[in-house]
């Protein structure tokens, strides 16, 4: 009995509270209608409301015609609000290619010059103390730049194999310069080797691993380069030990372009993941869809 | 070469570019003794403390203390030379300011030159070059202080805990922040984020062209939005890419979308 009432109660207190929305949204929308349309519809309304006393069977016919008419506007009113939002959105979408583009281009011609520099003093010094050292580097440099310089980029870059290649070169031309303050190891399964990746990613991971990780630390550190495929997705991952990461520093042009980049290559089924783990350094992480040999589509 | 035997330190983090000039400095000043060698500016403070040279070579860019910070800690105790592979800036500071520095690979006839100058000036005291070096600080963007922390500016990432990690998402990524009771809910294209960061605690620091305030739970950024409409009770919705959510903008706030 005392449950039955409660409910009733309810009821009647929800009808209660929609009626006050309705009431509420009917006084916003008075508030803000045009002058002009209020004077319509306030006609319209009062004609509506006579007629049944005068006319019955008019009422009716005008009724459903107004019933058809409105059906009819909605549909069109909803097409047009369709077309121009998807207008907008292709146009953004436009839009944002080519900035992304042009950022790209940008960045690809940047090696740093820091980093040449000190590599050929080294060489330099090598070639008196240690000549077969040297000669080693220089091969390193030359890989790296064959690999870097977007004049010099051949179309086989777009492996794992190739990338990884590549971060083999620069971290031993690191490691020659860094001496026991930088510890490297790679793991990454022969077959993966042929999986298509994304040029200059893996590379901007290490780089920002040495550079703000490593570099800044007195003792120096590890770096670990490993990948890994779960179902049909590829992760590459670029730990170090270093000083970790600031929240404050801004996003970096390199980490700007890797995320934009592969939002415009694979949208949403791509990622770049950036965590530090709790003892300390930094993980950055890429996963991509996995695609076994160069001729798959990205 | 009738010197006075002087001694000098040697800082370089890299160790075959302490080699080299090593060798250098015996062929070009045979009489200089290099009382010792560091490899960063912490330890090349330490041991200017401990050793007294004469004379200090301070590589730029170090861990710890750059050459420039250290160089601030030690230029009225002994002459200084920096030695740098490729820093623009400093290099044309050093021309106006008559600051010694060599370039690596080091020459040699340049060392001879520089360690000309050097002998000349031994025993007198050395240059009062603070002004310069602070000036050359404010260029490579550190604090005069000698602190190596830059200025915070606006908050770039948010942290969140994933599992035994902390996640680093770039407010980049970031679609909105939503007051979600104690927590604060951080939606990415990917997923959400809960995070114990307040909303007011995000809002006083982030940038704030980056993210609007639209609601009193609700953070959007910018960039983000795809639209703006009005429902039929006339309130101003807000739809951001990537998501199906529709956040709605308080009365408040409504000057924000005012021409949109």
């Amino acid at each position: 009995m005392v449950n039955r009432a409660r409910g009733v109660l309810s009821f009647v207190g929800e009808v209660g509270e929609t009626a006050s929305a309705m009431w509420w949204s009917f006084f916003d929308w008075l508030a803000q209608v045009p002058l002009r349309q209020l004077v319509v519809t306030w006609i319209l309304a009062f004609l509506l409301a006579c007629t049944p006393a005068l006319h019955p069977e008019q009422a009716a016919f005008f009724l459903l015609l107004s019933a058809g008419l409105k059906i009819l506007a909605g549909g069109k009113r909803k097409a047009e609000i369709e077309a121009r939002k998807a207008a907008v959105q292709a146009g953004s979408e436009s839009l944002e290619r080519r900035l992304v583009e042009a950022q790209m281009s940008a960045l690809q011609a940047q090696v740093e010059p820091h980093f040449l520099f000190n590599t050929l003093a080294l060489i330099g010094q090598l070639i008196e103390t240690d000549p077969p050292e040297a000669a080693k580097i220089h091969t390193h440099l030359i890989e790296y730049l064959r690999a870097t310089l977007p004049q010099m980029r051949s179309r086989g870059n777009g492996t794992l194999g190739r990338q990884i290649q590549m971060a083999r070169s620069y971290l031993a031309i690191m490691q020659a310069r860094m001496k026991s303050r930088l510890a490297v190891s790679l793991d990454v399964p022969p077959e993966l080797e042929s999986a298509t990746f994304p040029p200059m990613m893996l590379q901007i991971l290490i780089e920002n691993s040495i550079k703000h990780g490593l570099e800044p630390k007195v003792e120096g550190g590890r770096i670990d380069i490993r990948a890994s495929v779960s179902g049909s997705v590829l992760q590459v991952d670029v730990q170090d030990d270093g000083v970790g990461f600031n929240a404050y520093a801004g996003d970096g042009v390199g980490l700007t372009n890797v995320r934009e980049r592969l939002k415009l290559m694979y949208g949403t089924r791509a990622q770049l993941l950036i965590e530090q783990p709790m003892d300390g350094g930094c993980r950055a992480s890429i996963c991509i869809p996995f695609a076994p040999d160069i001729f798959a589509k990205p | 070469m009738t010197q006075p035997k002087a001694t000098v330190i040697i800082a370089d983090d890299e160790e075959p570019m302490r080699d080299m000039l090593r060798k250098r400095l015996h062929e070009a000043w045979p009489e200089l003794e290099i009382v010792a060698e560091a490899a960063n500016g912490i330890e090349a403070i330490a041991l200017a403390g401990q050793h007294q040279p004469d004379i200090v070579f301070l590589d730029i860019r170090m861990p710890g203390l750059t050459g420039i910070e250290a160089a601030r800690m030690l230029f009225n105790r002994c002459h200084i030379v920096f030695i740098t592979a490729y820093d623009q800036y400093a290099i044309e500071a050093f021309e106006q300011g008559a600051l010694d520095y060599l370039l690596k690979p080091v020459n040699l006839d340049r060392l001879k030159t520089a360690c000309g100058r050097l002998q000349s000036r031994l025993g007198k005291t050395p240059n009062n070059i603070e002004r310069q070096l602070t000036q050359l600080l404010q260029q490579t963007g550190r604090s005069p202080a000698g602190a190596a922390t830059p200025q915070p500016e606006y908050l770039h990432w948010i942290q969140a805990q994933v599992g035994n990690s902390l996640r680093m998402i770039s407010t980049k990524e970031v679609l909105f922040f939503r007051a979600d009771e104690k927590y604060t809910r951080v939606q990415t294209a990917q997923g959400e984020f809960l995070i114990r960061k307040t909303l007011k605690e995000l809002e006083d620091e982030v940038d704030p062209n980056e993210f609007w305030r639209i609601h009193r739970s609700t953070l959007v950024r910018v960039d983000a939005i795809a639209e703006v409409t009005r429902d039929l009770r006339g309130r101003q919705m807000v739809r951001v890419r990537n998501s199906p959510e529709e956040l709605e903008v308080s009365r408040g706030n409504t000057h924000l979308f005012q021409q949109m």
